[in-house]
């Protein structure tokens, strides 16, 4: 009812109708109740209203009887029945009991009930009574004249049309009030609903009619309901853009790096190709070869950057364990040095160590500060790696150190940026710290350069305990 | 009859011959009016529904109560349709359940005093009057009202003694009905009927008696008659002149219901119908004795005519259960014990055989 099948079966449901509907259900409810209580209340008020006749009918009745010469007589007064035509359609039953229930005059076979003990009180009953039900009322007055000593009892019926008629016109025109009441209460609701969504509507125009280039945030004065959805929507927007920036970024860098190496590449060949002395050619061949090593390597730095960079915006962090991690990064470094004099010292100072973090961006940083280590370091270089409690008992501490020249202090912020190779003469892409520190930053780690034991290096990315 | 009607006719009784198969019904009226006053309408319904055979009988009111009632409790009756111009007991009838509801657009255009319940309807708007012997009123004021009457007959014994005619109460429903409302209406009814008893009035059984009586000279006035019969013979006798009392005057409605038990429920319906249809009430007007209670037909003996041709205040007596009251046993046999005590001290009471009913229910 309130939910429709659309293609690619999802089921989707109005708001505004589910909620109509529900309100309608329970008004209606509502109204039921209310409308069995004020049956309840006017017949009730009818049955009032109309004893009060039928009580001055048998009042008036009991006020004409009378005794002569020890009988009791009853001079039936007009007003007595006439009073009665009050209600137009209804009949009208009467009889009048002496002393000792002697019918004396009216109906001779009106219904008693079982026990009635005479009283001047008026005592009311319903008993069916010539094919209908009749509302019957008795009265009785205690006679002491002329001879008599008891009471005398006077009983009048009415049939039930006008009790009937004035319970179902109370009834009515309550359920009719009610009904406005309720209709009423459900165009509110409806308008208020309306006024609700209200915002999303401003919201999903505004985005619908956005230019593709457009990231500006809302700035829709949205309820305090809807502000969360606004709030995500910005974020969402923000990423966005981010994304598209670093996308945009990536673009410019790849075409900016690689354009330059691979028209070095195109220029050597040519000259190779061009040269008619074979010692050029072998010359021209190794820088070839150089610039195409250079440029794999960059283009792959390229890509771990992106890479990187994309798992940061993804937020894809799980647990893991830093120990493992670091310790089979180091075993495929050493691997695949087995061949040079390079020596590695890998020490574990934890027992654990659990933090949040993508395992492929962390091995994507551990490897690229084991290969600068190597790249800047000595033949012989002996490059420790650590892990270790950091200052406070929450923090995990990576240390790599190497034995090569080392940073200075001034230069180390601008090692850090993209594309900044303090030294030249070394191939690199002048990315590998770029993309440590991204990896940082995704997982909110702290990245320190710092002076090695041995004056060299020591890098130092310090995580957050997994709580 | 004009060419139309006889071509209608023709052609209502061409069907109704040529149609063989559609059995007659017979409809039961029981009724407390003159065969002959009512004769022109039953003859215009059996025309106009040639189907229908009506089954008139007339009974005196009081009768025709006692009558219903016992063939009713005995599983006997053979009624459809009850008419009575005593219109308690026929509230009373319709109060203890013998009458069936019928509505209809014809039921719904009667005023709401000829009506009760959709069970009652009254038909006829007979406003109960004098009539007097001009002959014998020539130089003698008239008593135009019932103050008037009541004054005449303490001033004027000698003229009014034995010559004053009206209903005897005890043997005529109807002249029960106009006493007893009577009482009703007026404060000062029990001194007219004092003043009554001591001008020796005589009582009768019907409005014709005392109107035959006026016509010989054996009365000069009758007191509380049908106002229907004695305008018509006023029409027809210019002996006898009609008081419509200025004070009030009493309006009566020949009451008609369906039995509970009718046998013939459509045929009875109908006949309700026409008797208060537009064509129903122009044969009550025109060719019957009775007098049209239809505010919209125009004709002498109608409604809207007598209201207009005589200046007085009309007091139509209202259907419902107030009639109930002088019915009661104890009332009634009050009622006519102060009446006989009234009226027969100073002579003999000129009145049909047989001690009229005291009804029991």
């Amino acid at each position: 009812m309130s939910t429709t099948e659309v293609p690619g079966g999802v089921r989707r449901y109005s708001l505004r109708r589910r909620l109509l509907l529900r309100m309608s259900g329970a008004l209606l409810i509502l109204l039921l109740l209310i409308g069995v209580g004020v049956w309840i209340y006017a017949r009730k008020a009818a049955d009032y209203a109309y004893d009060q006749l039928l009580e001055g009918s048998s009042l008036s009745i009991l006020g004409q009887v009378y005794a002569r010469d020890g009988k009791v007589l009853v001079d039936l007064p007009y007003a007595a029945l006439n009073m009665l035509s009050q209600a137009p359609d209804d009949r009208v039953f009467y009889q009048v009991l002496g002393p000792s229930g002697k019918h004396l005059t009216g109906y001779k076979d009106l219904p008693l009930p079982t026990r009635y003990k005479p009283s001047a009180k008026a005592h009311f009953f319903d008993r069916p009574y010539s094919g209908e039900t009749v509302r019957f009322v008795l009265q009785s007055r205690h006679l002491t004249e002329q001879g008599v000593d008891g009471w005398v009892t006077v009983e009048v019926g009415q049939t039930r049309i006008a009790r009937r008629a004035m319970t179902y016109r109370l009834l009515f025109s309550a359920l009719g009030m009610l009904t406005v009441v309720i209709l009423c209460g459900l165009a509110f609701v409806g308008i208020g609903i309306n006024r609700a969504l209200a915002p999303l509507t401003t919201i999903s125009r505004e985005l619908r009619q956005r230019s593709p280039t457009d990231f500006q945030p809302f700035q829709a004065d949205a309820p305090m309901e809807i502000t969360p959805l606004v709030d995500t929507l910005n974020a969402f927007i923000r990423r966005l853009h981010g994304n598209l920036d670093a996308m945009q970024v990536f673009i410019a860098d790849a075409a900016h790096q690689i354009r330059t190496p691979l028209a070095t590449l195109q220029a050597h060949l040519d000259m190779a190709s061009r040269s008619r002395e074979p010692e050029e050619w072998q010359e021209r061949i190794d820088r070839a070869q150089d610039r195409g090593r250079h440029l794999i390597r960059l283009t792959n730095q390229l890509l771990s950057h992106a890479m990187v960079n994309h798992r940061g915006e993804s937020q894809t962090l799980a647990p893991l364990d830093l120990g493992e991690l670091l310790k089979r990064t180091v075993v495929e470094t050493v691997r695949d040095r087995a061949h040079t004099k390079i020596e590695f010292a890998y020490h574990n100072r934890l027992d654990e160590a659990w933090i949040d973090g993508d395992a492929l961006s962390l091995k994507e940083a551990f490897r690229n500060l084991l290969d600068n280590a190597i790249k800047y370091g000595p033949d012989n270089n002996l490059v420790t790696v650590e892990l270790r409690q950091g200052h406070s008992a929450d923090q995990i501490d990576v240390r790599i150190e190497d034995q090569g020249p080392g940073i200075e202090p001034g230069l180390r912020e601008r090692s850090l940026k993209r594309f900044e190779r303090l030294q030249p003469q070394v191939s690199g892409s002048g990315l590998g710290l770029a993309i440590v520190e991204a990896v940082a930053v995704i997982h909110d780690a702290q990245l320190t350069l710092a002076d090695g034991h041995e004056g060299g290096l020591a890098v130092i990315l310090s995580f957050r305990r997994r709580s | 009859m004009s060419p139309l009607i006889k071509t209608v006719l023709a052609t209502v009784f061409l069907v109704a011959v040529t149609l063989p198969a559609e059995a007659i019904t017979t409809l039961v009226v029981k009724s407390a009016t003159d065969t002959a006053a009512i004769q022109p309408v039953i003859e215009d319904f059996e025309t106009l529904n040639p189907g229908i055979h009506v089954d008139y009988h007339e009974l005196e009111s009081n009768d025709l109560d006692r009558q219903f009632h016992q063939a009713y409790a005995n599983h006997t009756s053979t009624a459809d349709i009850i008419i009575s111009p005593a219109m308690d007991l026929q509230t009373r009838l319709v109060n203890d359940g013998y009458a069936q509801t019928y509505q209809s657009r014809y039921t719904a255009s009667l005023p709401a005093w000829a009506k009760w319940r959709n069970q009652a309807f009254g038909f006829t708007f007979e406003p109960v009057v004098m009539a007097y012997s001009k002959a014998a009123f020539r130089g003698h004021t008239l008593p135009l009202t019932h103050a008037a009457l009541a004054r005449q007959l303490r001033e004027h014994p000698d003229f009014y003694r034995g010559k004053v005619g009206t209903y005897d109460v005890r043997a005529s429903g109807l002249g029960y009905l106009f006493a007893t409302q009577d009482a009703v209406q007026s404060s000062t009814s029990a001194r007219l009927l004092e003043s009554l008893g001591r001008s020796d009035v005589k009582t009768y059984c019907c409005t014709s008696d005392v109107l035959n009586r006026l016509d010989k000279g054996t009365l000069v006035l009758g007191y509380n008659l049908l106002g229907s019969y004695a305008l018509a013979q006023a029409e027809k006798d210019p002996r006898i002149g009609i008081i419509v009392p200025q004070d009030y005057t009493l309006v009566m409605s020949r009451v008609a219901f369906i039995s509970a038990r009718a046998k013939h429920v459509n045929a009875a319906r109908r006949f309700i119908d026409f008797l208060l249809s537009p064509a129903g009430q122009h044969v009550i007007a025109n060719s019957s004795a009775l007098i049209a209670i239809r505010p919209d037909i125009q004709a002498p003996m109608s409604a809207s005519s007598i209201r207009k041709r005589y200046d007085s205040s009309f007091q139509p007596i209202p259907l419902g259960p107030g009639l109930l009251v002088y019915l009661d046993q104890m009332k009634r046999a009050h009622y006519l014990e102060e009446w006989e005590s009234m009226i027969l001290p100073l002579g003999p009471v000129h009145t049909k055989e047989g001690r009229p009913g005291v009804v029991q229910k």
